[in-house]
Formats: structure tokens, C-alpha cells, sequence
């Protein structure tokens, strides 16, 4: 059946996007990104060149831009032109608030999607002034509310399909700036998507500095537990019906741990992202792991009642059981979902604080929260 | 008669009605006056022009396009198989599109993206065909071989469950941002059709009920029993493949545009004999056309209303929103 359907795709005809890379002048200044992986900038005399990289076709571009200030003479046509600074903005990705805080840009937000979810005070303010419009489901905004707002661009997650939104949207003139800061999978790397949405706002060399901050931050957190002598041991994530969902040992949350000094079963493994384990799997794998990150319910009662086999794995018997629930809204906003790829030291130091106290006597969680 | 010939005028204005009601109505802040310039013309703001016309007006035809189809596709199913409570997806057709879709969601990442890339959106629809084409070639190899209109049904519903069955497993593989995809898939959407895909859409649709036309006298002497028919002179094998090629080909092409929409099949043709009150093709096959594009159209006006800022997914509209009416016309009448 598999088969079938393959060789039926394969069977149409494909127009392949070229690959376009800027052409090399001497006017040219090329920003290089220290961990990001996924975007580019380039600078010429006139414009600003921004491309995002295509994580599923390697060598290839998701979309280009052209940032301008004044004029767009000149502009290559391979690209999406803009001009800069960008006055309003649909944000369909709730992890760029903070990024936009710290630029100072939050106010440019005109829209955004699922408002009962968020939890950034100032956007929330903004639904309930009805300067932001809540635009609902991320997965299918809607369309008549976003075109009449009017915005100069929409930030929206690009995933491996092209969505009838975004191209709806961009057929009616709104350009549509693709975030994929997702599928990097080291903190530092998708913190450094700041200087990607920066350079929207001609704010490139605040994001710089900022960045830098993040950086030495973070670096200073992994400093603080470098000559751990006795390594403890962590397990991640949790049961969704049945299939217990674990970062794999290249994803965002085993790189944390790596750095956080803790020892993760699936620490050598390649996979960016998460691995469908089932609880046999689970308890034979991480039943004697100290602690355990990514815990979904609130209490160790919860715990209990949803299933007593977890009553089973040393973490929870020790009650070193962590959820991610430190900063929520009563509406289901968290701030773990927001700020914290702009705070990756925070996270860092939140595991820390966990599983070696001494060394943070002073801190306090910030996204994560003991279970009662 | 002439009472018939008024219902269908007073229908007719009805669907007129629900027409110019969905391009008016919508999420955007546009007064009736403003969507009707746009509609004939220009508004004055590109932005009013763009929802009304390249928005709001193909929506409006899906909904026509789709509600028809759907209607259309149940009545043959019900007429053929002799069983009120079949519909256009009892022929697994629908599960066969889903997935494709599925398939297409959750592999989208990997060897085949270049082509899926390529295409757009337009790689959902033609995935959703190439599934149910897989389904239509399955039926047809059982008809071919298999003289019995109920064995056809129930391995047409196997065909279902397990097209069905590999889309559980397929989920249970993804990750969670593939799984909305494909579940946000499935709630239906007819704002997803194009100006771009109405063509096609059409093209496949109208080729569907068009022959449905021809094939009256056929419908009429099935629903006297397949013997009668046989006896009556009709090659009952060779019309069943008839019915069931149409009914894959207009049901695949809605749902590969529009995703699952329920209800509106299964129902439509016992609200258009429970409304004529008779069972006469040459009646309910227009009747069925019309009352579907109704539902659909008012389904969408409905579905537009904001529930916490959120649009209602049309495949459940059209049942919360339709049962309650099917329900009235069963109550008046005590039957269906």
C-alpha cells in the first residue's frame, strides 16, 4: 500500500526550488551564526539577505528575504522583499514573545493564535484590550481575521508540508516569515534564532549582545557542575496512551541533560527527536533512574492514580519527580512553551538546582516544579 | 406536479439565499455592501476584495460542490445497496483518502519531502486520491468477482476498517506536531479549495452526477430488488460497477479536497424523500443536489461563528447542526 502511493507521487512531474546562495562580492558580509544551524544572514550595501535553510533538503532554501530600508531597486526577484523595520506582525509561534520582549518589539504583536494558552502578561494584556486579535487554532488560523489586520508579515512554524494558510496568506500579498528554530536541536542553537527575528526589526546587534549574554550565561551554569564526581542518573517525558514519549540522544532536552551533567540511557542515541517507548521498555530502562524530568502530572497521588506501575521506578519512590508546570495561567498558558528557548540557562540551571542543590544553593525553579 | 415544480423553485431561492448568506458572512468585519462590490467588481480596499473573492466566494462553491457530491454519493450507495443507513464512506473510499493523507503527514519529513515540496498543498489532495483510488481498485476487483450486492458492502466497510487501522498505527509512530496536521486534516475544511483546485474538483464532480442523471430508470428498478431489475432486463453486475465507480470517483474527489465530511451523505437523501415523499430518482436526484448544497452551505455559515475565538471543524457542524433538523422532518412524519 506503502509502495503504491509512493511510486503514484513519484510518478508526477516535480519542479525543484534552485538553490540559491547570494552571489560573493566584495560588499558582501556574510553574518555566521556560532550554533544555529538553520538560517543565514547576508549584508550588502542595499539590503539584508535572510535565508532559512530547508532541514529536509539539505543545500536548499525554506525561504529568502530581502530587507530593505529605504528602496527596493536592485533586489534580486528570488526572494521575498520586505522592508524594514516591520511595523506589525501575526505571531503564530508563541516561543518568539520573548525574543520579541527583549528586542523590545512586543508591541508590534497585532495577532496571535490559541490567546488562552499564553501566558507572556503583556500579550495577554493586549487580548484583553483587543490590540492583539486572537487569530485560534495555530494549526488552522483563520484567514478572514489575519488578512484583516493587515500585518507586514506573519511568523509561522514551517513544517515538512507547505499549509493552505501560509499560502493563502502569501497569494494575498502578506509575507510570511518561516520559523524552524524547532528542529535545532542544541539550546544555544535555538537561542541564537533571536538574531533571525532581529534582523526583521533592524535590531541585529542588540541581538548580538543578547546573544552573547544567553551564551556566557549558559556557559557559566555548565560550569557550576563540570567536576560533578558521581553522575546521576535521569529519565524524560512521559505516558501519552499508551506510548511512553523519550527525547531522543540528539534532542534539545538530551542535550541539556549532557550539559546539566546528568547521565541519560539514551544519551548515544542519533535521534533528534522523541522515541515511542512502551512501559515494560520503560520500567526495565529507567526503573533505576534518580530523577525524572517531564512529568506530566502535579502530584505523586495523580501519579499513583493514573497508572501504580509508575509507583515502581526508583524516582518516584525517592520524590524526585519534576513536571514543567512552575509558570502556568489558570487557562492553560505555561511559560516552559515561551520563554524559556530565549532562557536556555534557566533550563539548564533548573536541572541543575534538581539534581545537584549544593552547587545552586540560592536559585529557584523556574520552569520546573517538584511534584506535591 | 406543479406542487413539486414549486418546491423545487422555492429550494432553488432557498440555495440562492444560503449562497449570498455564506459570501456575507465571516470572520472579517464586512458590511453586505462592501462583499457585494467586491464580489461584482472592486470594494476600493485590495484587502475586502481578497476575502470576498479569492476567499469567501470558492469556499461558498465547495460548500455547493461538496454537499451536492456527498448527497449524491449516499443516495447511490442507499439506492444500490437497499440500506438506509449506508453512505458515500461505505465503500472504505474516504478512509482510503484519509490515508494517503496519513501516510503523506507522517512521511512528509523523509525521502519523498523534494516532491511533496513541490507540489504544495496540492500533495495532500493528490495523496488523498492516490488512497482512494487504492480503495475504488479493491472494490472493483471484488465486484468483478463477487455477485452480491451485501457481500460487496461489508467487504467495502472491511476496506474501511482496515485503511483505518493502518491510519491508528501510522499515528501512533508520529510526532505530535504530524498528528495535529492530520488530525486538523480530518475536522474538514472547505476554505482549503482554491481557485486553483476548483477546476479539478468540478471536473471530477460534475463527470460524477452527470451520469448519475443517465442512470435514473437503472436506480428505480434497483429499488424494486436486484432480481426485478435482472428480470426487468438490466445487467445488474455491470450497472452495480457502474454505481460504485461514480460514487469512489465523487466521493474521493470531495474528500481529497475538503477532507471527511459526515453526515450530509447518509442523511440528505432521506430528508429529499421524506420531503417530495416519494422515492422516484427523477425526483430525488435533484432534490438530493440541492438539499446537500443547503446543509453545506448553512453548515459553513454556522461553523463560522466563533466558539472561544476558534472556528467549528464543518465535519462536526454538519451533524450537531443537521441532526436536530433530520430529527423534526422524522418526528412530523413518524417514519423516514
Amino acid at each position: 500500500m506503502y509502495v503504491f502511493v509512493l511510486l503514484l507521487l513519484s510518478g508526477c512531474t516535480s519542479k525543484q526550488t534552485k538553490k540559491t546562495t547570494p552571489e560573493t562580492d566584495d560588499s558582501n558580509i556574510v553574518v555566521k551564526t556560532k550554533y544555529a544551524t538553520g538560517f543565514a544572514i547576508t549584508h550588502t550595501n542595499h539590503y539584508t539577505r535572510v535565508d532559512i535553510l530547508n532541514p529536509w533538503l539539505p543545500g536548499e532554501n525554506y525561504a529568502t528575504y530581502y530587507l530593505y530600508k529605504k528602496d527596493d531597486s536592485g533586489i534580486p526577484n528570488n526572494g521575498i522583499k520586505l522592508k524594514i523595520p516591520l511595523q506589525s506582525l501575526v505571531v503564530n509561534t508563541f516561543a518568539y514573545f520573548e525574543f520579541l520582549h527583549r528586542l523590545g518589539e512586543l508591541d508590534k504583536i497585532t495577532g496571535t493564535s490559541d490567546g488562552f494558552r499564553v501566558y507572556n502578561p503583556a500579550i495577554l494584556e493586549g487580548l484583553k484590550n483587543n490590540t492583539i486579535a486572537d487569530l485560534g487554532d495555530p494549526f488552522q488560523m483563520n484567514l478572514e481575521k489575519t488578512l484583516a489586520l493587515k500585518p507586514e508579515a506573519i511568523l509561522t512554524s514551517a513544517y515538512a508540508q507547505r499549509d493552505t494558510y501560509s499560502e493563502r496568506v502569501s497569494e494575498a500579498g502578506f509575507p510570511v516569515i518561516y520559523n524552524l528554530e524547532w528542529m535545532e536541536n542544541s539550546p544555544l542553537a535555538r537561542a541564537e534564532w533571536i538574531k533571525l527575528i532581529a534582523a526583521f526589526f533592524d535590531k541585529e546587534s542588540l541581538a548580538d549582545s543578547l546573544f552573547t549574554e544567553i551564551e556566557s550565561r549558559y556557559r557559566a551554569a555548565e560550569d557550576l557542575v563540570k567536576n560533578i564526581p558521581q553522575k546521576h542518573t535521569v529519565m524524560a517525558g512521559d505516558n501519552f496512551q499508551g506510548t511512553w514519549y523519550v527525547p531522543g540522544g540528539n534532542s534539545f532536552n538530551a542535550l541539556l541533560f549532557r550539559d546539566a551533567q546528568l547521565d541519560y540511557f539514551y544519551s548515544g542515541n542519533k535521534e533528534g527527536g522523541s522515541l515511542g517507548l512502551d512501559i515494560e521498555t520503560v520500567l526495565t530502562q529507567f526503573g533505576k533512574a534518580e530523577y525524572w524530568f517531564g512529568c506530566t502530572a502535579k502530584s505523586y497521588e495523580e501519579l499513583a492514580a493514573k497508572d501504580p506501575k509508575y509507583l515502581l521506578l526508583k524516582s518516584v519512590k525517592d520524590k524526585h519527580v519534576f513536571n514543567n508546570d512552575n509558570r502556568t495561567t489558570a487557562s492553560g498558558g505555561n511559560d516552559y512553551f515561551e520563554s524559556a528557548v530565549a532562557n536556555p540557562d534557566l533550563l539548564l540551571k533548573d536541572l541543575i538546582k534538581a539534581a545537584y542543590p549544593k552547587r545552586l544553593p540560592e536559585y529557584e525553579y523556574t520552569y520546573i516544579k517538584p511534584l506535591q | 406536479m406543479k406542487s413539486k415544480t414549486s418546491i423545487f423553485i422555492l429550494l432553488l431561492v432557498i440555495l440562492f439565499a444560503a449562497f449570498i448568506g455564506d459570501i456575507f458572512t465571516g470572520n472579517a468585519p464586512i458590511s453586505a455592501a462592501k462583499a457585494w462590490a467586491a464580489l461584482f467588481g472592486t470594494s476600493g480596499d485590495a484587502i475586502v476584495d481578497e476575502i470576498v473573492f479569492n476567499y469567501r466566494l470558492p469556499k461558498a462553491l465547495t460548500a455547493i460542490l461538496a454537499g451536492s457530491a456527498l448527497s449524491v454519493s449516499g443516495l447511490l450507495m442507499q439506492t444500490l445497496f437497499r440500506n438506509p443507513l449506508a453512505g458515500p464512506d461505505v465503500l472504505g473510499v474516504s478512509a482510503g483518502a484519509g490515508l494517503g493523507v496519513a501516510l503523506l503527514t507522517m512521511l512528509s519529513g523523509s525521502a519523498i519531502y523534494p516532491l511533496i515540496s513541490s507540489m504544495g498543498s496540492m500533495a495532500q489532495v493528490v495523496a488523498a486520491i492516490a488512497g482512494a483510488i487504492l480503495v475504488l481498485m479493491l472494490i472493483l476487483g471484488v465486484s468483478a468477482r463477487i455477485n452480491d450486492s451485501v457481500t460487496i458492502l461489508v467487504l467495502g466497510m472491511i476496506f474501511g476498517y482496515v485503511a483505518s487501522a493502518a491510519i491508528t498505527i501510522l499515528q501512533s509512530f508520529a510526532d505530535p506536531d504530524s498528528l495535529k496536521v492530520f488530525v486538523t486534516w480530518t475536522f474538514g475544511s472547505l476554505g482549503a479549495v482554491t481557485w486553483n483546485k476548483i477546476p479539478l474538483l468540478t471536473g471530477l464532480i460534475f463527470i460524477g452526477i452527470a451520469a448519475t442523471f443517465f442512470l435514473q430508470k437503472t436506480l428505480n428498478s434497483l429499488l424494486l430488488g436486484e432480481r426485478y431489475a435482472s428480470s426487468a432486463g438490466l445487467n445488474v453486475r455491470q450497472m452495480r460497477i457502474v454505481i460504485i465507480t461514480i460514487t469512489a470517483v465523487i466521493t474521493g474527489a470531495v474528500t481529497a479536497f475538503t477532507g471527511p465530511i459526515a453526515f450530509v451523505g447518509v442523511v440528505i437523501p432521506h430528508f429529499a424523500r421524506a420531503f417530495f415523499g416519494t422515492v422516484n430518482h427523477k425526483t430525488i436526484i435533484p432534490a438530493t443536489l440541492i438539499l446537500g448544497s443547503i446543509l453545506l452551505l448553512v453548515c459553513d455559515i454556522v461553523s463560522q461563528i466563533p466558539v472561544a475565538n476558534r472556528t467549528l471543524p464543518i465535519n462536526a457542524v454538519t451533524a450537531i447542526f443537521g441532526a436536530p433538523m433530520i430529527i423534526w422532518v422524522v418526528l412530523k412524519r413518524k417514519k423516514l
